[in-house]
């Protein structure tokens, strides 16, 4: 094995925090190397300090460490400072473990977390010293893999990747191991490329783009179809039916710098059913998975005394909803290893589930900050994104916080949403105002932050068919806000530049040919676009005109219920005339309930593969059925028309 | 009461900040036991006060820290542990190499005594620092005529750039030794004893003086030197016997 840590020493003095580039965490592996076995690169196209705390990541890295046929290693994106030093230096990219060059490794595996972060991957693998395009890649070079949220849309890294997996990667790893480590055995002879791809591409949850053909008519597509009779026309995700045999990451890493939620990460339950309209990782990850109360215990004791940190985050996509959540919370920070000065991180807070009794909980240790997510400024507009919380339900939440000695909290929206209108729009500076003013009551020192994204459609979720506002729309309505907050002091505005919004949206739902779009943007230049001092969005529109791509046609414009999508080939279980039909719902106004505690609506997720939540309380923790118990059905009487796509103001 | 501890950084962990060495030893702290104090306020830190800060990239066998104890936690001059060391009670010793267990590979406690809490702080109270560093691309012969010429004028001349002006200053009067001792793999290995007072002297500055061009390799501080009734001494010497562990 080669280590190129000398050549990498003496470049880190010249560059921005050095410590991103060591390794060295606690539960880091560097006596792992087998000559003889199956090596994966686990790479974060992001910086170090983004890419660390990434569970999947890390959960992945201790099953692959497990195996006495397989390891694996870490590696995430240099910083554009050590990225010039590198190719200067002709020093390939590495890994953090040993310091070994990406290109040794039988797999480079991408986690794909956003979509802005495509360009670097490509710029990864051309450090790694391998081009960029997979049909250009020779026999025996790595496979390069990827899976994440992103991977449901796999067209636009297509022509770069060569395997995707869809869904939690648990079991499909040892899997993927035990097909590319026969054609390690084989000794990767010119030809084999083809034939560990096809074989690979048979794995359920495995998805080898160069095994399907792509056929257009004109701009529109016309169909994802497999080249050879044994692989399936579609793929199907890939899902852990108990997190209980999962208790990962058993040695969470420590890193020795700073880096984003750098604490003890649990991760309570996997999966939401909330069914929020507009949020893919709801749809894709059912159906709701707890991990049991006593696993938790066990993992946040045992985490917290090997790491030294004082703080655990119970990670999931709504915290609250966790049954027995205050029992697990106080049973936290009543751990006597910790002498009672450990903070609780709830990520993800419900309004509606989170009482006074949680609050009460979580500021007994050092309070941590607290992250509302209302989505939208009005009921209407609630009902429609099925974000079922009334503005009681946010008040009475905020009550409990000022009341347990919080002075801020920050309110999250999402602005151009489907039909969203002035109205709703400044509805949230109301609701930001209000919730002010019941700080007041508390302390002098209340304030609040708001903020304001803009809303970029997913794949995979009922909003898929909807046509993404223009940048100059979503600026208007983030002034309208910013308008009307101005005068209070105490309300602090903070929203996400349209332009990237607008990025975000060629590659969310692109096809394969933004293949060609990103990696123009990636040649000129444009790497680390999600940080905004990289992030142009001319290179993109370029980019889109030397590539002959309209933009509207991919962002702006509003699918039809016929249209064939670019990932219609992909399965999350969800039935696309389910997906339809939420949709409707959703103009009409009509909510749906939660599913894991009200009866199936066969949306898919379940029925498809022959799981079911496991979820340990048949009620709500806050009783009622969105824990509100509000009156689902009524709708608006005539359903809402969206605007058509070239005018900018008003419906 | 505190502890006062000598420990080292060395290999990879050199290019660790010095901001993350304080959160990487409160972890250490913690996992140990060990009673600390703590802040008082909003949100409660760990009461740590460490010497002159090296800078990043540097690696240092001399690098102190002063934790103030919870003074009932102190019986017989054994400390009692709580937290996850709950039931244990150490010797200084033994919480010396407990420290070690808890601490990342390249960090390690060389010595560690309990004292009684007052007189001047480690930082106001170190007057200078010796270093071991080897210059990248530097020849020895030019080096060493280098080093005789500036320790036989009365002037040593360094640039330091502050913000947009280039700031001559004289710090002959701040190298109180210099010397070659033998080479590395580098180049020459340059021992120099520098002042830590008016303000602390980098042996980065000597390189451009003594071998233009070439590059700071690896420095090390090997001590930090306080006077104590006139005499120049180390506030702790090593105890440990130097079983470094594997660095990668």
């Amino acid at each position: 094995m080669t280590s190129l840590w000398p050549r990498l020493e003496p470049l880190l003095p010249r560059v921005e925090k050095p410590a991103r580039y060591i390794g060295c965490e606690d539960g880091a592996r560097t006596n792992i190397y087998k000559p003889e076995a199956t090596s994966w690169l686990l790479t974060y196209p992001d910086t170090y300090e983004i890419g660390l705390p990434n569970q999947g990541l890390q959960i992945l890295y201790e099953i692959l460490n497990e195996r006495p046929d397989a390891f694996a290693e870490r590696s995430y994106a240099p910083w554009t400072d050590l990225e010039a030093e590198m190719r200067r230096a002709r020093l390939p990219l590495f890994s953090v473990d040993t310091h070994r060059p990406a290109a040794e490794f039988d797999i480079i595996a991408f986690n794909l977390s956003a979509e802005l972060v495509y360009t670097n991957v490509l710029n990864c693998i051309d450090l790694a010293g391998l081009r960029v395009r997979a049909s250009e890649r020779d026999d025996s070079d790595s496979l390069i893999g990827a899976g994440g949220h992103c991977a449901y849309n796999p067209e636009p890294l297509a022509d770069f990747i060569d395997f995707f997996v869809m869904g939690d990667g648990e079991e499909v790893i040892a899997e993927i191991t035990d097909v590319v480590g026969e054609w390690r055995q084989s000794g990767k002879p010119s030809g084999s490329r083809d034939t560990v791809l096809h074989a690979m591409a048979r794995i359920p949850g495995v998805y080898v783009p160069s095994m399907y053909n792509v056929v257009y008519d004109g701009p529109k597509l016309v169909s994802v179809e497999p080249r050879h009779s044994d692989i399936p026309p579609t793929i199907q995700k890939r899902t852990v039916a108990d997190l209980a045999d999962w208790p990962y990451p058993r040695n969470q890493l420590v890193p020795l710098t700073e880096v984003v939620h750098d604490r003890l990460n649990v991760e309570v339950f996997r999966g939401c059913t909330r069914g929020c309209r507009f949020c893919q990782a709801g749809m894709i990850t059912r159906p709701v998975r707890e991990r049991p109360a006593s696993q938790i215990r066990e993992m946040v004791s045992k985490g917290l005394e090997r790491t030294g940190y004082d703080e655990v985050s119970l990670t999931s996509l709504s915290t609250a909803d966790f049954s027995g959540i205050e029992q697990v919370v106080a049973d936290t920070i009543d751990e006597p290893g910790t002498c009672g000065r450990v903070s609780i991180a709830l990520p993800s807070l419900r309004v509606d589930a989170f009482t006074v009794g949680v609050a009460a909980q979580v500021s007994r240790a050092r309070r941590t900050g607290l992250t509302f997510a209302p989505e939208a400024g009005s009921w209407r507009m609630r009902q429609i994104i099925n974000k079922l919380i009334t503005e009681d339900d946010l008040y009475g939440a905020v009550r409990s916080a000022y009341s347990q000695g919080w002075h801020r909290m920050k309110l999250y929206f999402l602005t151009g949403l489907p039909s969203e209108m002035d109205d709703d729009t400044l509805g949230i500076a109301d609701l930001a105002q209000n919730c002010v003013e019941i700080g007041a009551e508390y302390t002098k020192k209340a304030s609040v932050t708001v903020s304001l994204g803009g809303f970029v459609p997913k794949p995979h979720t009922p909003f898929q068919w909807f046509g993404q506002n223009e940048p100059e729309e979503l600026q208007r309505k983030v002034d309208l806000v910013r308008n009307k907050v101005r005068r209070n002091k105490r309300i602090q505005l903070k929203w996400h530049a349209p332009d990237a919004t607008t990025a975000e949206g060629i590659t969310s739902r692109g096809d394969r040919r933004i293949g060609r779009v990103i990696e123009h943007v990636w040649r000129r230049g444009g790497v680390f676009q999600e940080w905004s001092e990289h992030f142009d969005l001319s290179l993109w529109q370029e980019a889109m005109n030397a590539s002959g791509l309209s933009l509207d046609w991919y962002v702006h414009r509003h699918r039809e219920e016929n249209e064939v999508l670019p990932w219609d080939h992909i399965h999350a279980g969800l039935h696309k005339d389910f997906l339809w039909q939420d949709w409707q719902d959703a103009l009409a106004g009509y909510g749906l309930e939660d599913c894991r505690w009200t009866p199936c609506y066969d949306c898919g997720a379940c029925t498809e593969y022959g799981i079911e939540h496991v979820v340990a309380s048949p009620a709500p923790p806050n009783g009622g059925s969105q824990g509100t118990g509000q009156d689902l059905t009524t709708g608006h009487l005539v359903p809402v028309e969206l605007r058509p796509r070239a005018s900018i103001g008003g419906t | 009461m505190r502890l006062r501890v000598r420990f080292s950084k060395i290999g990879k962990v050199r290019f660790v900040g010095h901001r993350d060495v304080a959160r990487i030893i409160e972890r250490a702290l913690r996992r140990s036991g060990v009673p600390v104090t703590y802040s008082e306020g909003f949100s409660p830190r760990v009461r740590l006060s460490f010497g002159l800060a090296l800078p990043t990239c540097y690696e240092s066998d001399a690098e102190y820290l002063d934790i103030p104890l919870d003074p009932k936690s102190i019986v017989d001059g054994d400390v009692v542990c709580t937290g996850w060391g709950e039931g244990n009670t150490y010797s200084t010793e033994q919480l010396r190499m407990t420290l070690n267990e808890a601490l990342p590979k390249g960090f390690e406690v060389m010595a560690l005594v309990l004292e009684p809490k007052g007189g001047p702080s480690l930082q106001e109270s170190v007057v200078s620092c010796t270093w071991r560093f080897d210059m990248r691309g530097a020849e020895t012969d030019c080096v060493e005529k280098a080093i005789a010429a500036a320790l036989e004028s009365s002037t040593i001349e360094a640039e330091r750039k502050k913000k947009n002006e280039t700031l001559r200053e004289n710090i002959r009067g701040g190298v109180h030794d210099l010397r070659i001792d033998g080479t590395s793999e580098l180049g020459p290995m340059v021992v120099a004893e520098l002042a830590a007072k008016p303000r602390v002297i980098r042996p980065s500055e000597l390189v451009e003086i003594l071998a233009p061009g070439a590059e700071l390799g690896v420095a090390r501080r090997t001590h930090q030197w306080i006077e104590r009734e006139g005499e120049r001494c180390e506030p702790l010497t090593p105890t440990n016997s130097r079983t470094v562990k594997d660095l990668t």
